[in-house]
């Protein structure tokens, strides 16, 4: 079945909207890090934070009154993808639309919260107002009350590649008749705890900038947002756009690699090298990476080398962050926009190039495919590929 | 009800087996375990354990627990001390599946939870509010995470297959066997390992206690007098395989997953539509996706939380949809294990399948006269079956249903 890319919404530090976020890192935009201080101990760390306007465009629906962050990124990211393929949900469309939400950290704000009170002040004081928004899969229902779907809400959790693993399986959910398209949707919130967290699992940054591929990685910085995409398969897109020109040039999912575990930090290059084996990189394709600043730009980088060909290279998280459960899903969107517009951004604060040449602003030659690399930090790995399609 | 010939899957689809199980409940460890205290209607549900966390200022004071003895043998090997008890549950779960089917090699994995191992958070936590050192912290958060239970499993038994978390709250285990049976069913896959697990933590059991949705009575799913779940744990796995695969390298056949359905109901975050019409649907859509009419489902292993909103949805939902069908929940004998629940339910309907023996739904003392169900009241009964169906519904409005059919003549 061939599956399409019908359209993409994008919450970011570098603001929302996929065409001006697309824009802000061609135009070679950083997202300013603030810093935020742990109320439980004397440290600070870096974040890359989503700029307040950035959600204005959030519904006024009673489900976000009381929520957190990450459901307003995960609500503007997946209206805007459904606004940008032209897709009106009514009641019969909405039974055929799944939503597969990818998470990581979650809505780790709210959970702090709600376990912060029973530590300090006993069972008794817990709220009952917050411990549902501290469930999964509580943006996802968010989600789908606005957006008035009934059928299947699917939420998975898992690193930095279970937006690669949601995209699978939105491929999967496909080959049921019953559905018509599938909104895919990353999202994370970021806390000073999650930033603890990784401080102590030795995989964060203390300041900025995140330096990929080093020879010594020197870490990460968390950021939040929302990416989402709308995919469909070609056939039944064609059905409903056949009242309207189809679009000059579209997006199609060529293949996703649903990858495998590596058990050691030091395995997951032969865990990259066979996921780049399977997809076959060619020297005119992109490699949009998960490179963050830590072993797995290494990883990364020893698959490139053995598997890459001359493929050009873009790390987009040096600017964006690391955004974990969403971060593929961004990565998608980088190389779904670079492959429609022709031009990858360079990637910033990197002196030691992999010896495949280097991504360049204004890069003229048309890409005709970009390879999606998703190395998670806890033991996942994934792949895919985009074409575009005249 | 929709009309069950029309259903979208023809003929032409992979049937899927069941070829291998495996579970850790508090009914036991392993499967004959749990179908000895099935048998009897053993109630498993006690006081949780002072070691674990306190309940001093909880409403209620019970779960369903595996005995945290239980998961420490040998067979957990040296990295036992770093291995979150979840873990060892889905370690122990699959090891039994893995006994019966050791050919058995999955291209994917899909796994429901709904904390993972939310108690090594909670321990990280709290060492950080009390300013203590933590040697331990980076061990804590990498095993906190939900998949890593299921990598641990499948590192453990010599596997290796992508890992689909799905937490889609207390359906998480139901759905996780739904997708895994479409993904056999579309002919995409030949071997998917399934199943779901969960451990009692500190902050759920207290969020429950919060929305006064836990007990301090029992926990008497159905019952006019109910007031409310207690919490459980444990794990399940189950191997799928396109049947006729599976037929013909001469494996050993559990039971056949005949149909899945799901619905989402927009009705409140944490609050079934009173009309029942969420669970309705995803009733209507496993029956539709199995082609059956409602006449032909033989046991209903209801989700029977035993909170007065849940069984009056979804009592409703069955009394209109099938009239009267034995029904009961295993809940009250085990508590409700979250993301285990389903997986561990979908093989409790299996040894119901086998032994041909109704599970019971204790703690049952006098009928709700909203809901005209036959309850399989106190003790197991024997009874003929051949096709049962398994709900599980969740916060977020997730509703997931689940047919199982036996091959057997």
């Amino acid at each position: 079945m061939s599956l399409r890319i019908g359209g993409m919404g994008w919450v970011t530090p570098l603001g929302s909207g996929v065409s001006e976020v697309w824009q802000r890192l061609l135009d070679g935009a950083v997202a300013q890090a603030e810093t935020i201080s742990s109320p439980l101990g004397k440290r600070s760390f870096p974040i890359f934070r989503v700029p307040a306007d950035a959600t204005s465009r959030a519904p006024a629906h009673p489900r976000l009154r009381r929520s957190s962050a990450i459901s307003r990124f995960a609500a503007v990211a997946g209206l805007a993808a459904l606004e940008d393929a032209q897709v009106k949900l009514d009641a019969h469309a909405a039974e055929r639309t799944a939503i597969v939400f990818a998470i990581s950290n979650g809505g780790v704000v709210y959970t702090k919260r709600f376990y912060h009170e029973v530590v300090e002040s006993g069972a008794q004081t817990a709220s009952p107002l917050l411990f549902p928004e501290t469930v999964f899969n509580a943006p996802a229902s968010h989600l789908a009350a606005i957006l008035g779907i009934t059928g299947a809400s699917y939420t998975l959790v898992g690193d930095g590649a279970v937006g690669l693993l949601a995209m699978k399986m939105a491929e999967d959910l496909l080959q049921n008749p019953t559905l018509d398209r599938c909104l895919v949707v990353g999202a994370e919130e970021a806390d000073w705890l999650l930033c603890d967290a990784y401080h102590r699992w030795r995989l964060l940054r203390a300041a900025p900038p995140i330096e990929c591929f080093q020879p010594h990685p020197r870490g990460m910085i968390l950021s939040e947002g929302a990416g989402a995409v709308l995919i469909e398969p070609k056939a039944r897109a064609s059905a409903r756009r056949s009242e309207d020109p189809p679009p000059a040039r579209t997006i199609q999912i060529e293949s996703i690699d649903a990858g495998g575990n590596f058990t050691r930090q030091s395995d997951a290059a032969a865990c990259m090298t066979k996921i780049f084996g399977r997809l076959g990189p060619g020297d005119d394709d992109l490699i949009i990476a998960s490179a963050n600043g830590t072993f797995i730009d290494q990883a990364e980088r020893s698959a490139a080398l053995h598997c890459g060909g001359d493929a050009l290279l873009y790390a987009p998280k040096a600017v964006l962050g690391e955004s974990v459960g969403t971060s593929s899903i961004w990565q998608v969107i980088c190389g779904a926009q670079a492959l429609m517009t022709g031009r990858l951004p360079l990637t910033l604060y990197t002196s030691h190039g992999i010896s495949t040449r280097p991504s360049a602003r204004d890069y003229n030659v048309p890409f005709r495919r970009a390879i999606v690399s998703a190395c998670g930090m806890n033991q996942q790995a994934a792949g895919l590929s985009l074409v575009i399609r005249d | 009800m929709p009309d069950p010939q029309s259903s979208v899957y023809d003929s032409r689809k992979a049937r899927v087996a069941v070829v291998a199980a495996g579970l850790v409940s508090p009914l036991g460890m392993g499967m004959e375990e749990t179908a000895a205290s099935l048998r009897i209607g053993r109630d498993c549900v006690t006081t949780v354990a002072p070691e674990r966390f306190s309940v001093e200022q909880c409403r209620c004071k019970t779960a369903g627990q595996v005995p945290h003895e239980s998961l420490q043998g040998r067979e957990f090997g040296h990295r036992a001390k770093r291995l979150h008890p979840a873990a060892k549950m889905m370690i122990a779960a699959l090891r039994e599946a893995r006994e019966q089917a050791p050919e058995f090699k999955p291209e994917l994995t899909v796994v429901g939870t709904t904390s993972g191992g939310m108690t090594f958070g909670e321990e990280y936590y709290r060492s950080l509010h009390a300013r203590r050192t933590m040697r331990r912290a980076a061990s804590l958060i990498a095993n906190y995470t939900p998949q890593k239970a299921v990598v641990d499993a499948l590192e453990a038994l010599g596997l290796s297959a992508p890992c689909q978390v799905i937490a889609n709250a207390c359906a998480s285990g139901t759905n996780a066997i739904g997708h895994a049976f479409e993904c056999v069913r579309s002919g995409r896959y030949q071997r998917v390992l399934t199943g779901g697990y969960d451990a009692i933590s500190e902050l759920v059991f207290v969020g429950f206690d919060s929305l006064q949705a836990s007990t301090p009575d029992k926990c008497r799913p159905f019952d006019r007098g109910r007031t409310g779940m207690v919490l459980g744990e444990g794990a399940a796995v189950l191997a799928l395989e396109n049947l006729e695969s599976a037929e013909a390298r001469g494996a050993k056949i559990l039971a056949e997953v005949a149909g899945y359905g799901l619905s989402t109901d927009n009705h409140h975050l944490t609050q079934p539509d009173p009309s029942g019409s969420g669970a309705r649907r995803a009733m209507e859509h496993a029956l539709q996706s199995a082609a059956l009419s409602p006449g032909e489902i033989d046991y209903i292993n209801a989700h029977g939380t035993a909170t007065p909103f849940n069984d009056a949805a979804e009592g409703k939902a069955i009394v209109e949809l099938f009239g009267r069908v034995p029904v009961s929940s295993t809940k009250g004998m085990m508590g409700h294990s979250l993301g285990a629940a389903g997986a561990i339910e979908a093989v409790i309907t299996i040894l119901a399948l086998r032994d041909q023996i109704l599970p019971p739904n204790i703690n049952f003392r006098e009928s709700d006269p909203a809901l005209d169900l036959d309850i399989v009241a106190n003790d197991s009964r024997p009874a003929p079956i051949r096709t049962v169906l398994s709900n599980s519904f969740g916060f977020g409005g997730t509703n997931a249903s689940v047919i199982l059919r036996s091959l057997a003549a």
